[in-house]
């Protein structure tokens, strides 16, 4: 199955680099979903969670705060100034990634129905996970 | 000849010295290694976005009749204010790493002075504002203790006035000066200019079958979001890159330090023992002629 190179970097380290099916982004003008062979485009991002469809289907999200985004046809490339990884091996640790995202989100907007919104999503990711 | 007291404690003192020297070395070495594998991680992301503002900034500018508008991405022919940003440690004991970062500074405000430019200083780290002082130069900003923790936050916070500054037309250039780490026996010097962004370099021919769009409603909003970017973390690449370059020195530095205490606790032993001989030599002679002035 054809897949597409995705790199989420934040200035601290790579939070993603790797293959993946499929990519949902939240850009500035509305969420997008990239598949392979997308054209090739250039935008803004806004606080929100990004879906990674892993090549084993399971899905992976990553809360950004803010960014730009390029994609062509075989990669997508996500510039970001902070980011968190939904993930853990322990029930703490997802706790603890939750949290993280949260703050990292209410820093980074200052609407409340903007950070409702993507809070919402982050606890919905979240229940997926435990 | 020395009197043999004297020698010996001589000897202590400066193993006590080889001492200090060799823990700092060993701190240093460690810190290193963090330190380089921070700015290890953050250049990728400077290589990337390095990438995206040029092929960026390329399209908009040979797409668009009249050519960017942003005051970052054009071409300023009198300048006549820059802003100047120097990161130093705010430690010494670390070789010339200092004052070779210094003497760049003072060497691009000498240039900008012949050119008729005012030279704005803003400086970051202890032994570069104590520099200044010294030298009765006046900084517009000082900061402390950012060299040693560099942080993201602080950093861009720093570096958005002079970004302020440069949009509102104040200042016509920004240019970054510290010493960075190339490997772990070489510091690199750089000398910056961050702004404003050369796109004159691309040629438009060539990527004129681009497909790239750009999404955002307006390109230039696109732009000013990169440009800061691009900015900021310039900014804290400058700071990560040179504190492994500090550590790095100092780590040098040490073990010039201890391989130098090594030599001259060598030659006191040398001279230790010499005298203790001349001592004992003294001693036989006043005893055998005693013996002979009984006979």
């Amino acid at each position: 199955m054809e897949t597409l190179q995705l790199q989420i970097m934040t200035p601290t380290g790579a939070i993603f680099d790797g293959e993946a099916l499929s990519v949902t982004i939240p850009g500035e003008e509305g969420e997008f979903g990239v598949l392979p062979r997308h054209a090739s485009l250039a935008t803004l991002l806004q606080a929100g969670v990004v879906d990674i469809e892993m090549t084993d289907k399971s899905v992976e999200s990553v809360v950004v705060n803010w960014g730009v985004v390029q994609v062509d046809e075989t990669k997508v490339l996500l510039l970001v100034d902070g980011a968190v990884a939904l993930r853990g091996d322990s029930e703490s640790d997802i706790a603890k990634a939750i949290e993280d995202a949260k703050s990292l989100v209410d820093s980074a907007s200052d609407s409340s129905a903007a950070i409702a919104t993507v809070s919402a999503k982050i606890e919905s990711a979240a229940q997926k996970l435990f | 000849m020395a009197n043999l007291k004297d020698i010996k404690r001589q000897i202590k003192s400066v193993s006590n010295t080889q001492k200090t020297t060799r823990a700092m070395k060993l701190v240093s070495t460690a810190k290193l290694r963090r330190a380089e594998e921070l700015a290890k991680r953050s250049r990728l992301y400077a290589e990337k976005i390095n990438e995206m503002i040029t092929e960026i900034s390329a399209r908009i500018q040979c797409l668009k009749v009249g050519g960017i508008e942003n005051r970052c991405f054009q071409k300023i022919e009198n300048p006549k204010m820059v802003d100047i940003v120097f990161v130093t440690a705010d430690k010494g004991l670390c070789g010339g790493f200092n004052i070779q970062t210094l003497k760049a500074v003072k060497k691009l405000m000498r240039e900008c002075k012949e050119n008729k430019v005012k030279v704005r200083l803003r400086g970051i780290g202890k032994k570069g504002i104590e520099f200044f002082a010294y030298n009765d130069i006046e900084l517009l900003d000082a900061v402390r203790d950012l060299s040693s923790t560099p942080n993201v936050q602080r950093s861009n916070d720093f570096i958005e006035s002079s970004l302020e500054d440069y949009k509102e037309g104040i200042i016509d250039g920004l240019y970054i000066v510290y010493n960075g780490y190339k490997n772990i026996i070489t510091q690199e010097l750089h000398v910056e200019q961050v702004l404003p962004i050369n796109v004159d370099e691309f040629d438009c021919d060539e990527n004129a079958h681009s497909l790239l769009e750009i999404e955002a409603e307006d390109d230039e909003k696109m732009l000013d979001a990169l440009m800061t970017k691009y900015v900021h973390n310039n900014m804290y690449y400058a700071l990560i890159n040179s504190l492994a370059a500090e550590h790095s020195a100092r780590m040098q530095a040490m073990d010039t330090a201890t391989n130098n205490a090594k030599e001259i606790v060598q030659s006191l032993n040398v001279e230790y023992n010499k005298a203790r001989q001349a001592a004992i030599t003294t001693e036989l002679i006043e005893i055998i002629s005693g013996v002979e002035s009984m006979k």
